[in-house]
């Protein structure tokens, strides 16, 4: 074999400014410098524009109307507001709101897509089958869509009050709303939460200490059974005993109820659509997770004899749940995002009341946008710093 | 002492059945009682849900009427008032479009069809190349399909682009499928110079790029059609124009903006990382919100933005963060390995992502990648509260028509369905994408 000489090219002419470009580091710093010279001056033609379009209309930048009483009313609040309240109350009223929402939903969702992810997982062929098509069903079509047709096509179409459905217990549905009983506080409400709280941290400690006994002496103890008979027994045993709350029972009086608490219906109907659709994704998630779990796993539990639901309790789900845990927050996350959506049927959560209403109203575009996004960014960087850490700690540490 | 004989023992009971119908279902369905009691709640939900469907939409339902008060004397609630969603059909799929117009948007998607057949066709091998067309010159035909009007030297030249692309698709599917050449290599071989030297050949290939290119100026430049302004665009074809941009969009900026967030230059990660963030931690609705009421104070003074192009930037801006994230997950996945190796050869940064990363990453993701064109495609109904007429929208306003007032559930129902379709498609595609693409690696 033999070997070619290279084809000899002519050294290029140096050139200096063009050779310093040959080396990585100037490069890179040649490069930074002019993507923030591009960023510096697309924002300062952006927010020059702004300036001169503002001064145009006549508008203001400046968060000074904060403290001006908005003048509009709010159709449902959670924390007290009157028409005469400042835009910074209206603010708080949308937030609480936005946060209820999204509390209640991912509370439902998360229950509801347990069940449906174990039983899209179950043996019986159709469990599995209903499961997967009502999985399929709602993922592939829009959430908005479900809201809306869940306001229009059930909730707004209930019967009057007068001939509303009674639930029961006194929670009564119709097409003013969902009402419920609600608590009264007496006497006993002290003592009933001090007992309450004492029956959790026993059953919390009761685990805790069972646990290390476990690993220290192999002996074990029904701590699960004898938590779960504290946690509901003491509770249910205190709430017979001193009688801490009363019930307000909502009652039909003349053409609408009163007393109990409501929800409006556009309420009601965004709850039950965003938890559908936010189960059908965890329910994919769980199923995820239990199946990632090598089979070898479950077989080298059975070599040592396990129990299966030891097998299922210490083997299946803490390797299951590392998996589930970073995808499910980010489901929750989605929750809270997606209770946005109720502006469509004009449930006043913080984007209908402060980015439509208010910003209508008072025309502050700019600190109006700026507020809202705020509030959206603080709650998913704290949510993904706590992920963070959680990860760190959980993570197989790999090479 | 008698003698012995053999006695043979008694035969053993058949085995009992592994296999079969039976043994399936009583297996599956019937093994034991809580598995009993299971399958026959499944089997009544499964049934309750069925008939009151078929009930409704089909058995119940009401065929021919002039109004909903009609269909509501007929049977009231319980069956589909279906003659106002036939009404109303041409609106939910072309919104407000000329009715005479309605030809040129059907031959816009198919074009597209027209565009994409060639992927499919077995031995033809420049896939890639036709599948950029598609991305890169198919928008500028079909959007002066979809819009007409005035058509300037600029435009007049982008639209012959478009036709240039179309016809250089086609011609290089027939030539690679039926000689296994390319365009070029055929028509050097028919003019008989393959004996020509590269630089020769070279000038015949553009030579014949550019002659095209004047016969498709030559065919674009007399056809003419009548403006369709955008506020007239709706229904379906409004929610495929957005989510088709918002896709287009959002595959190569995600690229960049991951590539960006990965980078060792510390302005562009952080530059990047803050715009993915940003965008990836507010719902789609404050953005389009702020799209509507900002883009005018950002653009100078006088300067008009149509709300479809608001919207659409607010979407392509989203979409193009959630997907950077998903081609990080992606790049983290390649083994530094890979890079070293490529290193080792001597190839440069954007040789070793364009040749070695890349094609690994986006091959891993593409299960996620569909499933975020999903999710884009479902978020489109988002651009309704803004105020455009898109599909779902146009369903709204069936019940607002005074003639069907308050006919919801019917069209919701259809436009639910024409969305799931859609949808299940995409993700039954990506199942079978990932069930091939994993078929060497699993092991069972």
């Amino acid at each position: 074999m033999t070997i070619l000489p290279d084809q000899t090219r002519p050294p290029a002419p140096s050139r200096p400014a063009l050779k310093a470009l040959n080396d990585a580091r100037v490069r890179s710093a040649v490069i930074q410098a002019l993507t923030l010279l591009a960023v510096f001056v697309g924002l300062w033609w952006i927010v020059s524009n702004t300036v001169a379009n503002l001064a145009v209309r006549n508008m203001s930048a400046g968060f000074g109307f904060l403290d001006v009483s908005a003048g509009f009313g709010i159709g449902f609040t959670i924390i007290p507001y009157q028409e005469g309240d400042t835009y910074l109350r209206v603010f708080f009223v949308g937030i609480a709101n936005t946060l209820l929402v999204a509390i209640v939903s991912i509370v439902l969702a998360t229950v509801f897509g347990l069940i449906v992810g174990l039983a899209r997982l179950s043996d019986n062929w159709i469990i599995g089958v209903v499961a997967r098509s009502y999985i399929e069903i709602i993922r592939n079509t829009p959430l908005l869509l479900q809201i809306i047709a869940w306001y229009f096509g059930v909730f707004n179409l209930l019967p009057r009050p007068r001939d509303s459905i009674e639930l029961g217990a006194g929670f009564v549905l119709n097409n003013r709303g969902f009402y419920l009983p609600a608590p009264v506080a007496e006497a006993g409400l002290g003592a009933f939460l001090l007992l309450c709280g004492a029956a959790v941290a026993g059953a919390v400690g009761l685990y805790l200490w069972s646990n290390r006994r476990l690993e220290k002496t192999g002996q074990s103890f029904p701590a699960l059974r004898v938590g779960a008979a504290l946690v509901i027994g003491v509770p249910a045993l205190a709430y017979l005993a001193l009688a801490p709350v009363s019930w307000d029972m909502p009652e039909l009086q003349g053409f609408n109820f009163q007393g109990g608490t409501s929800v409006p219906p556009a309420f009601c109907a965004l709850i039950v659509a965003l938890s559908a659709y936010t189960s059908c994704f965890i329910a994919e998630i769980v199923r995820s997770g239990i199946q990632s779990v090598p089979k070898g796993q479950l077989e080298a539990a059975g070599a040592l004899n396990l129990p299966p639901n030891w097998t299922l309790r210490r083997v299946v789900m803490p390797q299951a749940m590392r998996v589930i845990i970073p995808p499910l927050i980010s489901q929750y996350l989605n929750v809270t995002k997606n209770s946005s959506l109720a502006i469509a049927i004009g449930f006043p959560d913080l984007v209908s009341v402060w980015m439509n209403t208010s910003l209508n109203q008072s025309g502050r575009a700019i600190p109006i946008v700026a507020m809202t996004m705020a509030f959206y960014c603080t709650v998913s960087l704290a949510v993904s710093a706590v992920m963070n850490v959680y990860n760190k700690r959980v993570q197989l540490q790999e090479r | 002492m008698a003698p012995k004989v053999f006695v043979p023992s008694p035969d053993r009971p058949p085995p009992v059945d592994t296999s079969g119908p039976l043994v399936w279902i009583r297996r599956n369905l019937f093994r034991d009682v809580p598995n009993t009691l299971m399958t026959l709640l499944g089997a009544y939900i499964a049934v309750t849900f069925v008939t009151a469907v078929v009930d409704w939409a089909l058995i119940d339902a009401v065929w021919q009427a002039e109004s909903r008060r009609e269909c509501l004397d007929l049977v009231g609630r319980s069956g589909a008032c279906w003659p106002g969603v036939f009404v109303w059909f041409e609106n939910l799929i072309y919104g407000l479009y000329p009715k005479d117009q309605v030809w040129r948007i059907n031959t816009g998607f198919l074009l597209l069809v027209v565009w994409m057949v060639p992927l499919w066709m077995p031995r033809v091998v420049s896939k890639v190349a036709i599948g950029l067309s598609a991305v890169m010159l198919y928008p500028f035909l079909a959007s002066y399909f979809f819009l007409g009007g005035e058509k300037g030297l600029v435009w007049t030249a982008l639209i012959a682009a478009g036709l240039w692309g179309l016809i250089w698709v086609w011609a290089t599917a027939l030539t690679e499928t039926l000689t296994g050449k390319s365009v070029g290599t055929w028509l050097i071989g028919r003019l008989g110079r393959s004996g020509a030297d590269e630089a020769t050949q070279m000038r015949i290939r553009r030579g014949a790029a550019l002659a095209l290119f004047v016969v498709s100026v030559l065919l674009v430049a007399p056809a003419e059609f009548v403006e369709v302004r955008t506020q007239f665009w709706g229904g379906l074809f409004l929610t495929l124009v957005i989510s088709g941009i918002g896709i287009t969009f959002s595959l190569p900026a995600g690229i960049l903006l991951a590539l960006g967030r990965r980078s060792k230059m510390p302005v562009v990660a952080t530059l990047c990382t803050v715009f993915i963030e940003l965008f990836r931690s507010v719902p789609l609705i404050t953005i389009l919100f702020m799209f509507n009421t900002m883009l005018p104070l950002f653009l100078p003074a006088g300067t008009e933005v149509n709300q479809l192009v608001r919207a659409i930037v607010a979407v392509c801006l989203f979409a193009a963060a959630y997907m950077a994230e998903i081609i990080r997950g992606g790049l983290q996945a390649i083994p530094s390995g890979q890079y070293e190796a490529a290193t080792s050869l001597g190839l440069g940064y954007w040789q070793t992502t364009t040749q070695v990363v890349l094609p690994q990453a986006l091959k891993i993701m593409i299960p996620a990648i569909v499933g975020n064109f999903i999710g884009l495609f479902k978020d489109t109904t988002l651009v309704s509260i803004i105020g455009l007429f898109d599909l779902m929208n146009m369903a709204r306003a069936v019940g607002e028509d005074s003639n069907w007032l308050g006919l919801f559930i019917e069209p919701f129902f259809v436009v639910t369905l024409i969305y799931f379709v859609f949808c299940f498609a995409m993700s039954c595609y990506s199942m079978n994408l990932e069930r091939k693409l994993s078929a060497g690696r699993e092991r069972s």
